[in-house]
């Protein structure tokens, strides 16, 4: 498959304002069409500010963030909506909407103020619904909805923006073991057959390992290693980045970590 | 023992007429715990008549002087400016929600309020300080002859009383003249505000031959469409103000009032605040008033009429 | 289908307005009387024109706080209007226009002050600083009203909080001509930022992500409903109830996509206030009741068949 690379970090530095110390430190970052790539490493190590200055939220004080070849922070906002997908790890739905409705809004970085709704908007509504699985529930209420059922939805509406790359953060936070794995099954899936990049945050390293193409490990803003899940998930590596003792083990080819219970 | 206890008895009671024959010049009655029922049905005791007395009300005030007690009032509120003498005496604020200290203060034996929903709770506050209070509401002529007797009695000034409140029955004995014209007072533009049947304005008016077109509302005021004004087409616009001047008020050139006719014709009355901004005694010169100012040309509204 | 009965509705409610009143007008005299033709139709225009702002801005302030409790009087704009009209008495400033100029130049320092307090510290018109910001304004505004009031003795200044009761009685072909200049750029501005409105609901991050200017948007939002407010306050005092109830009965009858929402809450807006204008007009003829006391009246048991569908969420 022609790769095309669609996410481009290169020695990026930042420190948030009023802070001391470095959030990230010389970190680089890659992600192409075709792939899924997980960002893992243990809380504050810098994940989500990684993703905010990959997507131009935030400038790193060196290095180049780059989208489609483009400065990150200087794509207009609505353009670069219509590249990429994101699903936040928060969102506050204030008012009840159904799902076709909250889908629908993936949508309008395509249209403009006034623009009326085509018939390949409503298309791209339906597909995006039926790639996520959630085609049955298009007339349902939000807040009838599952955590799992809801975060499907979610990437629903990342997908009816057409993006070429999807980055979602911690979609699995709160999800049981069988909503978690549909979920990156469907990434899997749509990385796979829509040859979509995908780039995804997550703590569940095993399941990282499992799907993902490439890991990106990060600790303490600085980049540990980065690569294919064994090259990656080696046990001292791991042990000191995570601070605590762990066994490594293999499934379905691939490193699983499984942290040991402390000697007492 | 017998003869001498018969003597002083017979002596004592000679004092005693001695003492009624002179109640009939008009200087304070000696003595003597009185009796009164107010306006918000209360029971007053008075140990005698009030020497130090505060008025918390303009009309109070004004006919604290006309019966002949103003050296009495010791206290007033900053909104009390007649007569002239009573400028002499010292505000004590603002009677609408009085300060109980500032009243206090000047020692008083007698504090008149003016029967409203403030008042009640400040004279139950100088009640519980020993402060006896007289709660009275004069809404209409007839009001302020009760009002001037009760506080002729109050003050030791009965004639004083007797005589203000004769002179306004004896105006209202009189039979009404016919109605030669009909008005509305307008107290405030916008909500428009006009008086109605109760309140002594509407009487005055009556007396001077014009009929309110809003006598059948029975409160002394209530707002009113601007509609409902044009549509009674009064033939005067009656306007109570503090300050001099003959110009008419301002908001008469605002365009929607054009559509009453007596605002397009300038035909105002300006009413001076001194007789007619609230119940006086000298109900007799405010008809006066009213009827100079009724054969007056209308006054120019600045305004070219449509 | 829902807008035909929403139409309906306003025309209804319009001519109600024109027809009924406490003077007594034959419908045979309808058009060439001086009361229908300068005052009742007039008042029936402001009434839609006033409510209708009074909605849009509602529902649009209410989308930009997140918040289904906001008032467009919640942003102190209220206080700034009466402690201008209290200042235009206090000062005996003359004309006939003196009050609304006062009253509207007073909303504006509020609403400037407000805005300002909104973006101290970067904080980019945080939804809990204007509405804390709006209320504290409102308060100072409030304070230095009522300390005018008891300490001046004009006695007109007593009248002063008739004023700000609110009502359309100074309606004129005059004031519409001018409220008609003012109102299509604030109006305009609500709509176009619909959409962006539509994604600022699920959050200011997930609006970012798709799209939206969420910066500049707020901004203008803000200022463009402010600004539709301070005009209503200054012709027709503060009205409440219609600003927070007319926003949840067009999201019961349309739904909350902002591209209906808003136009809808402009239509139920003036429809609800002209209907409260002819009844606080005739109810208790000839005397008027505050118009205000009627959008409540008639405002809170909508408001209570509304709450259950809420809840029956």
């Amino acid at each position: 498959m022609d790769r095309v690379l669609i996410l481009d970090v290169r020695d990026v530095t930042f420190r948030y304002p009023g802070v001391l110390r470095d959030t990230l430190r010389n970190v680089s970052l890659g992600v192409s069409s075709g792939e899924l790539v997980a960002l893992l490493g243990p809380n504050g190590s810098g994940k989500t500010t990684l993703v905010r200055v990959a997507l131009g939220l935030q400038r790193p004080l060196t290095g180049s963030a780059l989208v489609q070849g483009r400065t990150a922070a200087e794509w207009p906002r609505r353009e670069l909506a219509r590249v990429v997908g994101v699903v936040p790890q928060r969102e506050d739905n204030l008012f009840p909407q159904q799902v076709r409705e909250t889908v629908r809004l993936g949508r309008y970085p395509r249209l403009g103020a006034f623009g009326r709704e085509r018939e390949e908007d409503r298309v791209a509504v339906d597909r995006a619904l039926e790639r996520s699985d959630v085609a049955g529930l298009a007339d349902r209420w939000l807040w009838t909805l599952s955590g799992g059922e809801y975060q499907r939805v979610r990437i629903a509406r990342a997908l009816a923006q057409e993006p070429q790359l999807l980055v979602l953060d911690e979609p699995t936070a709160s999800l049981d073991v069988r909503h978690e794995m549909e979920l990156f099954e469907l990434v899997r899936r749509l990385v796979d057959q829509q040859g979509l990049a995908a780039l995804l945050v997550t703590h569940d390293v095993n399941l990282a390992s499992r799907f993902a193409d490439r890991l990106l490990l990060l600790s303490d803003g600085n980049c540990v290693a980065t690569g294919s899940p064994a090259e990656v998930l080696r046990r001292e590596q791991a042990e000191s980045v995570f601070g605590w003792p762990l066994a490594v083990s293999s499934f379905d080819n691939r490193p699983q970590i499984t942290p040991l219970r402390r000697p007492t | 023992m017998g003869r001498w206890a018969h003597r002083t008895h017979v002596a004592g009671r000679l004092a005693a007429l001695l003492g009624v024959a002179c109640h009939g010049a008009a200087r304070q009655q000696a003595a003597g715990p009185l009796a009164l029922s107010d306006d918000a049905g209360r029971q007053v005791r008075l140990a005698g008549p009030a020497r130090r007395v505060v008025s918390l009300a303009p009309s109070i005030t004004e006919l604290l002087f006309a019966i002949g007690a103003g050296g009495q009032v010791v206290g007033r509120t900053v909104y009390d400016q007649y007569p002239p003498a009573a400028l002499q005496v010292p505000a004590v604020g603002d009677g609408l929600n009085p300060s109980v200290e500032a009243i206090v203060a000047r020692h008083p034996d007698l504090v008149l309020l003016y029967r409203s929903a403030h008042t009640d709770a400040a004279a139950q506050q100088l009640e519980r300080l020993g402060v006896p209070t007289l709660v009275v509401r004069h809404d209409g002529l007839a009001d302020i002859a009760r009002t001037a007797r009760l506080l002729g009695r109050a003050t030791g000034q009965d004639s004083g009383g007797e005589t203000v409140g004769r002179s306004i029955d004896s105006l209202l004995a009189q039979p009404l003249p016919p109605v030669r014209t009909r008005l509305a007072y307008v107290v405030w533009d916008s909500p428009p505000i006009v008086i109605g049947a109760g309140s002594f304005l509407d009487e005055l008016a009556r007396r001077a031959g014009a009929a309110n077109v809003f006598h059948d509302i029975t409160t002394p005021s209530a707002t009113v469409s601007l509609e409902t004004i044009v549509a009674r087409d009064p033939d005067w616009i009656a306007v109570v103000r503090d300050s001099a001047g003959d110009t008419p008020p301002a908001w008469s050139r605002r365009p929607e009032w054009r559509a009453v006719r007596a605002v397009r014709d300038g035909r105002f009355l300006l009413l001076p605040a001194d007789l007619f901004g609230q119940p006086s005694a000298r109900a007799s010169a405010a008809i006066a008033t009213f009827l100079e100012l009724l054969s007056h040309r209308p006054l120019t509204t600045g305004h070219q009429p449509p | 289908m829902k807008w035909l009965w929403l139409c309906t509705a306003l025309l209804a409610a319009l001519a109600a307005a024109i027809v009924l009143g406490p003077a007594s007008v034959p419908l045979s005299d309808l058009v060439h009387s001086p009361i229908v033709r300068e005052l009742r139709v007039p008042r029936a225009l402001l009434g839609l024109l006033v409510g209708g702002s009074l909605g849009l801005a509602g529902a649009s302030l209410q989308s930009l706080v997140r918040n289904p409790l906001a008032d467009p009087f919640l942003l102190g704009l209220s206080g700034g209007a009466g402690l201008g009209a209290v200042l235009a008495i206090a000062l005996h400033l003359g004309g006939p226009w003196a009050i609304p100029l006062a009253a509207f130049a007073g909303a504006l320092i509020a609403l400037g002050l407000v805005f300002r307090l909104g973006l101290v510290g970067g904080a980019e018109l945080d939804p809990r600083i204007l509405l804390l910001g709006g209320v504290a304004v409102g308060a100072f505004c409030g304070a230095v009203m009522t300390a005018i009031v008891s300490l001046a003795e004009a006695s007109e200044l007593r009248n002063a909080y008739l004023w700000l009761w609110g009502g359309l009685s100074g309606a004129s072909w005059d004031t519409l001509r001018v409220i008609a200049l003012c109102l299509p750029i604030p109006v305009l501005v609500l709509l176009a930022a619909a959409r962006p409105l539509d994604l600022l609901a699920l959050g200011e991050e997930p609006a970012r992500h798709l799209g939206a200017d969420v910066r500049a948007v707020k901004r203008r939002v803000y200022l463009a409903a402010s600004f539709l407010t301070a005009v209503s306050v200054a012709v027709a005092g503060v009205i409440g109830f219609v600003g927070l109830i007319v926003p949840h009965l067009g999201r019961a009858l349309v739904g909350g996509r902002h591209l209906r929402l808003l136009p809808a809450s402009f239509l139920a807006g003036g429809t609800l206030l002209v209907l409260a204008d002819t009844l606080a007009r005739t109810v208790v003829a000839p005397r008027e009741l505050p118009v205000g006391i009627v959008t409540a009246l008639v405002g809170v048991p909508l408001f209570a068949v509304l709450l259950r569908r809420w809840t029956a969420y």
